[in-house]
């Protein structure tokens, strides 16, 4: 099988090629980003090539190589809303996205897997428990600097249905994955010894472990038919007790301030995306049953907690 | 003598009732033993919790429960009229279940987005049990076999002026959809005696609209009076099982009526059979007159 991982430079696009090349070792695997790829270990039937999604020669790898599946792991992480990096959030996101679902198609890959984000739903008092995936996208509603992120999920959505007879689509939306080599807000804001730890609100977390969303994304080449699915397991932590065992102390803060108070805080260097700050007060946990019936129930290798105090390690 | 120790002696919890605290608590350390809650539910808050304000239920509002016979060892919708200006109804009929109902259970109370917002506040709501009003809450909680407590006339039930006291607001339906799409029996529950700690309000709804507040109560005083508190508990409501929860809002209002007709019947029941607010002030106050004179 020929495989395009497309954000190869990102730690689990690294894990998921690895893991994919030792479990299948006649597949070859190209791995495209637009940074450079010169921290990526090579390995036997692994290709990198550092280019930009919106050139001609992207194109052109489509029609030369022929591949049988596409993972799409480049989508730009929302932590910053800076205005230059919003802008360029919508074209790699959004407008890179829509130009590599038509390019799939055009050049009739069979299978193309979208990593969104839990992020879609947004965190909000009215939450209710267990999000499925049918639960409106409400991110961008109060944050609307995270709109390319809501676009890029319904875009995905429209595209799997709309072409649904010709590729198969699969669109992930995993809650936070943490580990060693991922860096994301997350597993910065778990590891930093400044986190705010909230005082006056105490809101429920899931967590995955990188090497447990690297193989869910091997599995989806071939057990996760056309669909929406969020990924999770189906344990819950609340937020002190994630940081307890993370062994991060913290820095005890009143969330409900925090907003207001973020030019003191970023005086202290405490840096926390506003949209973050939600996720500080209120759940936004998610329903992990349409997942669990095509990959059964056991169907992560780390417990929830061993996540965690793995993430010490960093 | 230290001034916690005086208080405790004051205020304190009974013999009798710190053995049936620990009774009822051991009955539940049972009962949640490996149970998760995503709401952050904290049994060992609960306790304290209760310990901390069961003199208030039992010398303050000396809370009467009536109809225990009613209730059995399985999950209820458990359905009330909503009193006073704060929710301390959902408390004292929390309470009622945990130390006057056998089998003892924490019912967990259905409360509005307003309440689960606020800091602090809406963190000790969750500990003690209480959840965001939504359907997908309560099919959670009733598939694990919780009780929950609903109080169907919403924020309008407690934000009445006097001139409105225990005229029950209309029921809303998506309890008895809820009843109907686990089969839950709906307990109805009368609580006399709460439209009194507040007995002048008037409430600024324009302003409360304005600061976006679900009520603003003007109140002639800040602290609930020591009105004395019935709860009657009725027969429990067997949901109909030929009616989908689909059901059109004709078919479901007419259910939701007979509901509503039981509690009324209950609360005007309770109503002619209450103590009188007043003997509560009225009597020890003329004890103390009668004994000046005396001397």
């Amino acid at each position: 099988m020929n495989i395009l991982i497309i954000g190869m430079a990102g730690g689990l696009a690294q894990i998921t090629a690895r893991l994919m090349l030792s479990e299948n070792p006649t597949w070859t695997i190209m791995g495209v980003d637009s940074r450079s790829l010169d921290k990526v270990s090579p390995l036997p039937g692994l290709t990198t090539l550092s280019m930009k999604y919106s050139r001609g020669n992207f194109e052109n790898i489509f029609r030369s190589h022929k591949f049988d599946a596409v993972l799409h792991l480049g989508r730009i992480s929302h932590s910053s809303s800076d205005a230059e990096v919003l802008a360029k959030r919508l074209e790699i996101s959004v407008m890179g996205t829509n130009r590599i679902l038509e390019l799939c198609l055009r050049s009739g890959v069979s299978k193309v897997i979208i990593l969104s984000t839990f992020h879609v739903y947004g965190a909000l008092p009215d939450n209710s428990i267990f999000l499925t995936e049918d639960a409106p996208l409400k991110a961008s509603i109060k944050h609307p600097e995270l709109r390319d992120v809501v676009e890029m999920d319904q875009m995905c959505g429209q595209f799997m249905w709309k072409h649904q007879n010709e590729l198969s689509t699969v669109v992930l939306r995993p809650c936070n994955i943490v580990g060693t080599q991922i860096e994301n807000t997350m597993s910065r804001y778990l590891t930093t010894p400044m986190a705010l730890r909230p005082i006056d609100y105490n809101p429920f977390f899931q967590f995955i472990h990188e090497f447990d969303m690297a193989q869910i994304l091997c599995s989806s080449i071939s057990k996760l038919p056309t669909g929406t699915y969020n990924v999770a397991g189906s344990e819950f932590i609340s937020l002190r007790e994630a940081l307890d065992l993370v062994g991060s102390k913290g820095l005890p803060f009143p969330i409900s301030i925090a907003k207001g108070m973020n030019n003191v805080l970023k005086l202290m260097n405490i840096q926390v995306p506003e949209y973050l700050l939600d996720y500080l007060k209120f759940s936004c946990l998610i329903d992990n049953r349409n997942l669990r019936q095509h990959l059964g129930d056991e169907f992560l290798r780390f417990k929830l907690r061993e996540t965690l105090e793995l993430i010490r390690l960093r | 003598m230290h001034l916690s120790q005086a208080f405790s002696n004051v205020w304190g919890v009974s013999p009798e009732d710190d053995a049936k605290i620990k009774e009822v608590f051991e009955v539940l350390r049972v009962k949640y033993a490996g149970y998760e809650d995503p709401w952050g539910f904290n049994l060992e808050l609960c306790e304290k919790t209760l310990r901390t304000i069961l003199p208030f239920y039992r010398r303050y509002f000396k809370v009467r429960v009536f109809g225990q016979e009613n209730v059995a060892d399985v999950p209820y919708l458990v359905v009330s009229n909503h009193t006073g200006q704060i929710p301390l109804d959902a408390m004292l009929i929390t309470m009622a279940f945990l130390i006057d109902v056998q089998p003892p259970r924490i019912l967990r109370a259905m409360v509005e987005r307003f309440m689960a917002q606020l800091p602090f506040l809406g963190d000790f709501a969750a500990q003690t049990g209480s959840i965001l009003g939504d359907r997908a809450n309560c099919q959670y909680l009733l598939e694990h076999k919780e009780s929950i407590l609903v109080f169907p006339e919403g924020v309008r039930g407690v934000s009445k002026n006097t001139t409105q006291f225990y005229k029950v607001q209309s029921f809303t339906q998506g309890f008895y959809r809820i009843a109907l799409q686990q089969h839950t029996p709906i307990l109805p529950i009368a609580v006399v005696g709460a439209e009194e700690m507040f007995p002048f309000t008037w409430h600024v709804k324009s302003l409360a609209k304005l600061l976006s507040l679900p009520a603003l109560p003007l109140t002639a005083n800040l602290f609930p009076l020591p009105s004395p508190i019935d709860i009657h508990i009725g027969k429990p409501i067997i949901v109909p099982d030929d009616l989908s929860s689909e059901a059109p809002d004709k078919d479901i209002k007419e259910q939701v009526m007979r509901v509503e007709g039981q509690i009324k019947k209950m609360l005007a029941v309770g109503l002619k059979h209450r103590r009188p607010f007043f003997d509560e002030i009225r009597k020890p106050l003329s004890k103390f007159i009668l004994k000046q004179d005396r001397e």
